[in-house]
Order: structure tokens, then sequence, then C-alpha cells
């Protein structure tokens, strides 16, 4: 499935890179921008599929690329935005994902390095899905006024398979990761429910909104 | 060794005992002689319209204090004596080298009242115009005594020929005779003597004005704790801008220019790797090994920039060598003059250095300049820089050139910058440092 594609991001070198990434790969990128501004205005006149958005950019580098991507959340529904940065702020994760997690991803500039997860996790982010760095999950799950709570009601390994979730993997993926069984996964999911007081779902989306939901209290 | 070293000890002594006698005949043509009289001559004007000034206003201010005028003109009379008091301390350090620094600027607070409130309060103004009074009699004194000391000297040494050519009577009484040898002889006499007291005369009284400076217009113990509060944040706010700076420049730079080079080498790797969903490409992966290692190439001269901007490494081999690297890459062609025997303080040598290399990136953008000249010298424990250009001149503190964060920095070691700048140039900006921070 071939993607049309909005960048912002005001380093010159690592847009070009990107952009060449994403047409090597068979995806359009139709605007490549350097400002929130220009992003939000390139988003509604182009309406792609997904934005790659990188948070600080000109002129405050600050959080523009975070307010653009709130407003193209609030304006656009449908259209994914992922956003990516060379720090993981919590702040800014829980900002995004608000009380939707649908079509949203928030990566670590570095995940480019392994070409093949950063397409999937764009692809993901284009369908609906969701796609937060391990980073991400990781303080989210520190930082969360669930964490102690966490601590003691999940068993170490269903803590595991918690933070997998956060990340927007499917059952496969976290047995392929922890090296178990399906089946073995599939319990530990239906655990982490039953101890959080969540209904089960097999949708990865709902998953992680749950999850998410569950942390941010 | 020991012998050796008993040996030396006597010689030691009577150099010493040398010394003495050569400083004390020397001094009538040593330097620090006619500069101390330059001093008794160019103060004593001054001086005198000081103590006008300050007894004149000061007695107006009095007799019409129950009038709307006679409180606003003893508090401008207290600012005006400030000015005169910085006039002095400038003339004493430019004449004899001597350093005395200011009190903190006056402060006013909003309003009319506010600002004659603080005025009448501010004690630099009031110890301005004490020292106004005291300086003049002194001054008379400094000046009078060296004229007499050195004219008597002067007419006694050379008196034999007075009396050769016949003109004594103009000098002396008629009813007394020095016309004999020995008489003569012991006028001389006196007069070398004059000669060899007046110049330690003269110090003394020189010296005697200099504590009173030192007493009255220089800050006190609250300003100078004011001035390094003032200073120290300063210094905070500098180091906090100055991560930020570096931090924006990695991020800027080096990150984007690394995380670029790793996605490139990904997108490489996954070219050769005959995976499922990316088709086997060699010609492909290297180009993009191609690009990666131009990439690789760019940030590291980006990130030397950067640890230069942190910390020059000439610095450590010294001042002159760190500075003949800047000047060399300095965009307005410059030269160095530098004569630095005694090293000056690590954090000194660092000042020095960022100084330099913003008044000559100042150069660059606002000067139009077609020469710089970078000096850098040493006298008695102050470091000494100078950058100057042949531009269009008008530079000023305050006037977006970051000259006032260079002058405060330069104050929180209680150096000095100061700016000549006058519009059509040329600009000269010298910057004196203490050697020990």
């Amino acid at each position: 499935m071939s993607m049309r594609v909005v960048i912002a991001e005001d380093a010159a070198i690592f847009r070009d890179g990107l952009t060449g990434l994403l047409a090597d790969r068979g995806h359009e990128v139709v605007a490549a921008v350097s400002s929130g501004t220009d992003l939000v205005n390139a988003v509604a006149e182009h309406h792609p599929d997904v934005a790659v958005v990188d948070i600080r950019m000109p002129p405050t580098f600050t959080d523009e690329g975070l307010k653009a991507a709130i407003a193209i959340r609030t304006g656009h529904p449908d259209v994914g935005v992922l956003m990516f940065s060379q720090y993981i702020e919590t702040r800014y994760a829980t900002q995004l994902l608000g009380h939707n997690s649908a079509g949203v991803g928030y990566l670590l500039k570095d995940r480019v390095a392994d070409t093949s997860e950063f397409v999937d996790a764009l692809t993901r982010v284009a369908a609906g899905g969701t796609a937060l760095d391990p980073e991400v999950v990781t303080q989210l799950l520190a930082t969360g006024n669930h964490g102690q709570a966490l601590d003691e009601t999940l068993t170490r390994r269903e803590n595991q398979v918690l933070a997998l979730m956060a990340e927007g993997r499917s059952n496969a993926a976290i047995a392929a990761t922890l090296v178990v069984g399906e089946g073995a996964v599939e319990k530990h999911v239906a655990n982490i429910f039953a101890k959080l007081g969540l209904p089960s779902s097999h949708h990865d989306n709902r998953r992680v909104l749950a999850v998410l939901r569950y942390l941010q209290g | 060794m020991s012998s050796a070293a008993t040996a030396q000890a006597p010689q030691t002594t009577r150099s010493a005992g040398h010394q003495v006698a050569r400083t004390i005949l020397r001094a009538p043509i040593s330097r620090r002689t006619w500069t101390d009289l330059l001093y008794a001559v160019a103060d004593f004007p001054l001086a005198l319209i000081g103590f006008v000034f300050a007894v004149a206003t000061f007695a107006a201010g009095v007799a019409l204090a129950l009038t709307f005028i006679g409180l606003p003109l003893l508090a401008a009379s207290g600012l005006a004596g400030r000015r005169f008091a910085g006039v002095h301390r400038a003339l004493a350090r430019k004449v004899l080298h001597e350093r005395i620094s200011g009190p903190r600027p006056f402060e006013s607070s909003p309003g009319i009242l506010g600002w004659l409130q603080a005025a009448l309060r501010d004690a630099p103004s009031w110890r301005a115009r004490a020292y106004l009074v005291l300086k003049f009699p002194l001054a008379y004194l400094t000046l009078g005594g060296a004229a007499f000391i050195w004219a008597q000297g002067v007419l006694c040494v050379t008196w034999p020929i007075w009396w050769w050519a016949g003109w004594e009577a103009v000098f002396v009484r008629p009813d007394i005779n020095l016309g004999s040898w020995p008489r003569m002889l012991l006028v001389v006499l006196v007069g070398v003597l004059c000669l060899l007291a007046a110049p330690w005369i003269v110090r003394g009284l020189v010296w005697l004005d200099c504590a009173l400076m030192r007493g009255l217009l220089s800050s006190s113990g609250s300003d100078r704790v004011r001035q390094l509060e003032v200073a120290r944040a300063q210094v905070v706010d500098d180091s906090a801008t100055t991560l930020r700076r570096i931090e924006r420049d990695l991020h800027d730079g080096t990150q984007a220019q690394l995380a670029t080079l790793a996605m490139t080498l990904g997108q490489a790797k996954e070219k050769l790797e005959r995976r499922t969903n990316v088709p086997y490409d060699p010609d492909g992966a290297l180009d993009l090994v191609d690009a990666a290692h131009r990439h690789a190439k760019e940030a590291l001269v980006e990130l030397r920039d950067i640890a230069r901007g942190i910390h020059p490494p000439a610095l450590d081999v010294g001042l002159d060598a760190a500075l003949a690297t800047l000047v060399a890459r300095s965009a307005v062609p410059a030269v160095l003059n530098a004569e630095i025997p005694v090293r000056p303080a690590k954090a000194i040598e660092t000042i020095a250095y960022f100084t330099v290399a913003e008044l000559l990136a100042n150069v660059t953008k606002h000067s139009r300049a077609r020469h710089a000249t970078v000096e850098v010298s040493e006298h008695e424990d102050i470091l000494r820089l100078i950058v100057s250009d042949d531009g269009i001149g008008g530079a000023r503190p305050g006037g977006g050139s970051g000259l006032l964060g260079l002058t405060e920095r330069v104050r929180a070691v209680d150096g000095q910058l100061q700016v000549t700048s006058p519009p059509g140039g040329p600009t000269v900006i010298t910057i004196e440092l203490p050697l020990h921070a």
C-alpha cells in the first residue's frame, strides 16, 4: 500500500534523507516543510494519509510541532500523525494522545536507523493504528500515577507484555519478542485485562487505548 | 652546592644595597617621577574647578533649601560630583595607571520625588563632593610643593653659573654673601639634596591623593557586594545561555546529521540483506553508503566546530596560540601582536579569548572594516587586549552588538572594557583584565 506523506522537519539534511527513504519504498511525499504553520497548511491542502512531524521547529524551537500535531488531530482526525523527536517528553506524549490513540505515533528519531521497522510504524499510524517508542512506554509506565499499583498487581511478565502492548504490537509480535508461544501471550493479555478490569478485545488499537487510559488515570 | 650558595650570599646583599642606591640616585630622572609631576600639573585645574563647584553648589543648595530649587540643586550637584569623581579616577588611571573601581551607577527611583530622594540619599555622590573639597588643598600643596622644591634644587645646583654671570642679586639679599667657594659648594650640595628628595616628596603627596580616592571614590563594601551579586547573576546567565546554544547546535547540526547517517546506512543494509520486502540492490546500496560517508564527514566538521566553541584546544597551549588561530580564521583580515610574558590564569585566558572572538565577529558583522588588529600586552598584573578596526565606527554598548554583555562578563572578574568608536571610525576597544581572577 502506497502512502501519501507530509514531512515537517527543519533540519534540511534529515528532511531530504527521509524523503529519499520513503520514495525508495514506493511512498509519495506530497510536501516537505520546515515549520508548524506550513505543516498545518500542507495537511489542509494535500490531505495526506500521514504526517511526520518534528517537535522542535522554528521560530521558538520548543513544541511547535506538537501544537501543529494537535491542530491536525482536531481538524483532520483521519490523518495519521507521527511525532518525531530527538528526545522523549512524557508530557508531549500524553498531550498528543489525549483520549484517543488512533492514528498516533511518537518515536525517537534514532528509530529511522532500522528502516523497515520505521516504515512499518508509519504504515501502522497511517492505517489508524498506534506506534509508541519503547522509551515513551517506559516513561509512561514509570511516571504514571499507577506505576506502583501496577508493579504490585501485575507479574513481571505481565508488565513486559503490557509495555509491548502499549507500543502498539500485536500478540504475534509480542510472542516473537519475548520468545514464547502466542497462546501464552493471549493468556497474559487476558490476565492483564482481568486484573485491570478492562474488557478484552482483539483489536490492537483498542488495547493500546485501554492501556493508555489506565496509565493516564 | 651549599658552598656555592654561601659564597653568593654576601654578593646578593651588596647588590641589594646597590639597588637601593641606584633607585635613590636615579629617582630624579625616572619615568615615574615625571608621570607624578604630569599628574600634579594636569590635576590642579581640575581640582580647582571641582572645589569651586562643590562649595558653591553646596552653599547655594543649603541657602535655598527652603525654596523649590534648593534640594534639586543639592541633588544635581551630587550627581555632577560623581562625574567629577569619574574624571579624577580616569586621570589617575591614564597618567598613574592607578586603577580605582568606581561605585555602582546612580539608581533613580520612579518620579521626580523618587529621583530627588534617591539622589540626596546617594552616598557615593556625597563622598565625591567630600573628595572635591579635600582634593583642592592637597592638589595645591602637591603642585606648589613640587614647583618649589624642583625650582630650589635646580637653582642651587646651578648656583656657580648664576654667581659667575653676576645675577646672584636677583635671588638673594645683598647682605648675604654666598660667593666664597666653600659656601658655594654648600649651596650646590643643598641643591643636590633637594633634587634627590623632590621625587619622593611629590610621590608621597600623589600617594596620599590616591589613598584619598580609594577611600572616597571607590566602591564601598556594600557597593562591592552588590557589584558581585550582579556579576554572579551575569555569570550564571551567561553559562546557561552558553549551554542552551551548545545544545541547539548539537540538536540542529550533529544529531540531525547522525540520525540521517544511521537512516542511510540502515537503508543500505536492507538493500544488501536479500529481505522479502526490500529488493536486493548492491548498486543502490553503494550510492547510499557513499551518501552516508559524506554525512559522516560533515558531522565531524560540525562537531569539531562545536567543540572549539566550547573550549578551543589551542588555549591549552597558550592565549597567544589560541588568538593566532582565531585571528587567522577571521573573515576580515586581522593581525595579532601579542606580548604575554606571564601566563594569566586559565579563567582569564578563556574570558580574553571569547571576548576577542566576539569582538572580531562584531568587526565582521557590523564594522565594514578592511583590517583589524588585536594587540595583547601585560602591565603590572594587568592583561590588556586592544581590538581595533578601520571600519565605520559608531559601536556603542547596548546597540545590539553584544558589547553590554561583554562589558558585564569582563566586569565579573573585575576587568574593564572601554569603547572608542566615533561615527566614521576607527573603532578601538580596550579590555583590561587582572592576570589572576
